[in-house]
């Protein structure tokens, strides 16, 4: 490991700062409150597949375990719980384990808004007005170009979960929401199945097979509705078996991920006892569940959508670059 | 070896549905929608071809103990290229198929890295560039100095490279074996 230093990027890291002075300006301007938020925190939201920091305050000899968090949405759901409105924060995240790659990196900044009274769709229309936003006080237009192709921010591209597993991987419907069925194809299409679960089948699959093609056709691709297993935190669709889940992407590269927000606090309380028990299987770093969000949500979360966004990687597109620590004068090599 | 595709790092080998494979990239990956994953290019050793595959993290992949020895190469004939452990004096073969574009560039009596794996030569570790001397080529016609044009010229190995019309014979220049292009003309 070792700390490196890039001066030879200073043309990209001033790119990133307009990207950021512009998302600043961008959310004011939509009456967003901008939010300053601890990174240390005793408690966290259980959710199954990360992986967390932890380290320890010392005060009298009594040690208190703090866990750096992985994104700032216990905070802000405590927020729209008790009134604040419409909010959004723009700052480091945390996830351990994954290491300093193109895509990656181990701390990280995310841009998480929330906003009341709305749908995940009512959330896809403002990306698609910040991004057209930012194209405009950069390049003068609703275009822009990304590693010589052309991307256009006048629309989406959209494609539901459904229609891509069959469109990309010849997946039907009934095979994509039977377990059984699904675990049966991906054994035919050659993945090891033996020990394994949907959820980890569907996300081979999904990266192996469907993600390569997404935001390639001159715009923003926006893929919704996932499987109700990809979405702890996710209001359910009336069909009962997909939730109000959407990521976007651009030239393959998965930028955002926003869900309509579960507001019933028991079935909450639910799934982060079924999440709590899934990280213990799977052997995560145990931490303790943050109660006063339960607390927070029984007071009533109003109905919202929120997003949160790998903001180096949505920059990366308008700085033209393939990874991360392009826009980076100081980062630390793994 | 059994290990987690997790743990896979660039130049590993290892056997996925039934033939070798070097490992090119890999790349952590956690999608949050299940388990993380291991992107990753590998390339089959005796098609030479790449293909993207996403491991699970977790998934048990057998990996290949691989030694990466310098021989001397000996010569080729139409379908093998064979090479010679100067400390053991044995003979590993290579299939034409499998070196490649690089069996064009190859100096009698130079050394290269083979992998062996169970005393069997797997591939050649692909170099960068080599230096090879310019043997026949015609001499540029005076005042055609149009930048970016290109001539044919026979280097050391026999094989026709496209080089810059400056080039002259007795210079010497690098190609990429992978390629068989042009690279830069160097002194001694």
């Amino acid at each position: 490991m070792n700390i490196y230093t890039a001066i030879q990027n200073l043309a990209n890291y001033k790119k990133y700062l307009q990207v950021e002075e512009f998302t600043h300006t961008y959310l004011k301007k939509k009456g967003y409150l901008k939010t300053d938020l601890p990174v240390l925190s005793p408690a966290l939201i259980p959710e199954s597949y990360l992986e967390v920091f932890e380290t320890e305050l010392r005060h009298n000899k009594i040690y208190h375990k703090l866990y750096l968090t992985p994104s700032p949405e216990l905070f802000l759901k405590r927020l729209l719980a008790y009134g604040a409105g419409n909010c959004y924060c723009l700052g480091k995240a945390f996830r351990n384990a994954d290491p300093s790659g193109g895509l990656h990196m181990p701390e990280f900044t995310m841009l998480e808004f929330y906003k009341t009274k709305a749908n995940y769709m009512d959330i896809a229309s403002e990306v698609l007005s910040l991004l057209r936003f930012i194209a405009d006080n950069m390049t003068g237009g609703e275009q822009i170009s990304y590693q010589g192709k052309r991307v256009t921010f006048s629309r989406w591209e959209k494609i539901s979960v459904i229609q891509a597993f069959f469109k990309y991987a010849g997946i039907t419907e009934k095979e994509l929401f039977n377990h059984r069925l699904f675990l049966k194809i991906a054994s035919k299409k050659g993945y090891k199945t033996h020990g394994f679960t949907y959820q980890d089948l569907f996300s081979q699959i999904y990266v192996q097979e469907i993600e390569p093609h997404l935001g390639k056709g001159g715009y923003p691709t926006l893929i919704y509705d996932y499987p109700k297993e990809f979405a702890a935190l996710a209001k359910l669709n009336t069909d009962g078996r997909t939730a109000q889940r959407f990521e976007f992407y651009i030239e393959g590269v998965e930028l955002g991920d926003c869900y309509t927000e579960l507001t019933d606090a028991n079935e909450q309380k639910k799934r982060f006892i079924h999440e709590q028990k899934l990280r213990k299987q799977l052997k995560k770093k145990t931490h303790p569940v943050d109660k006063g969000l339960v607390q927070a949500l029984e007071y009533g979360l109003t109905d919202c959508a929120g997003i949160a966004i790998g903001f180096e990687r949505m920059a990366m597109i308008f700085a033209d670059v393939t990874s991360i620590a392009e826009l980076k004068l100081i980062h630390i090599n793994i | 070896m059994k290990i987690n595709a997790g743990s896979l790092k660039k130049g590993d080998f290892i056997r996925y549905s039934g033939d070798i494979w070097q490992v090119q990239k890999a790349e952590f990956y956690s999608p949050g929608k299940g388990s993380a994953l291991m992107k990753s290019r590998i390339k089959n050793i005796m098609s030479a071809k790449n293909i993207d595959y996403a491991f699970k993290s977790n998934e048990s992949v057998e990996t290949l103990d691989v030694e990466c020895i310098d021989m001397q190469y000996l010569y080729k004939d139409t379908e093998s290229v064979y090479f010679m452990d100067q400390r053991t004096y044995n003979q590993y073969t290579l299939p034409l198929s499998v070196v490649g574009k690089a069996a064009n560039f190859l100096k009698e009596e130079k050394s290269y890295f083979i992998y062996i794996h169970d005393d069997k030569a797997l591939t050649m570790r692909p170099a960068l560039s080599v230096k090879l001397k310019v043997i026949e080529t015609e001499d540029a016609a005076k005042g055609d100095t149009v930048s970016g044009v290109k001539k044919p010229a026979i280097v050391e190995t026999g094989v026709t490279v496209m080089v810059p019309i400056f080039i002259k014979v007795g210079d010497l220049i690098t190609v990429n074996p992978e390629t068989g292009e042009y690279g830069e003309r160097v002194k001694e």
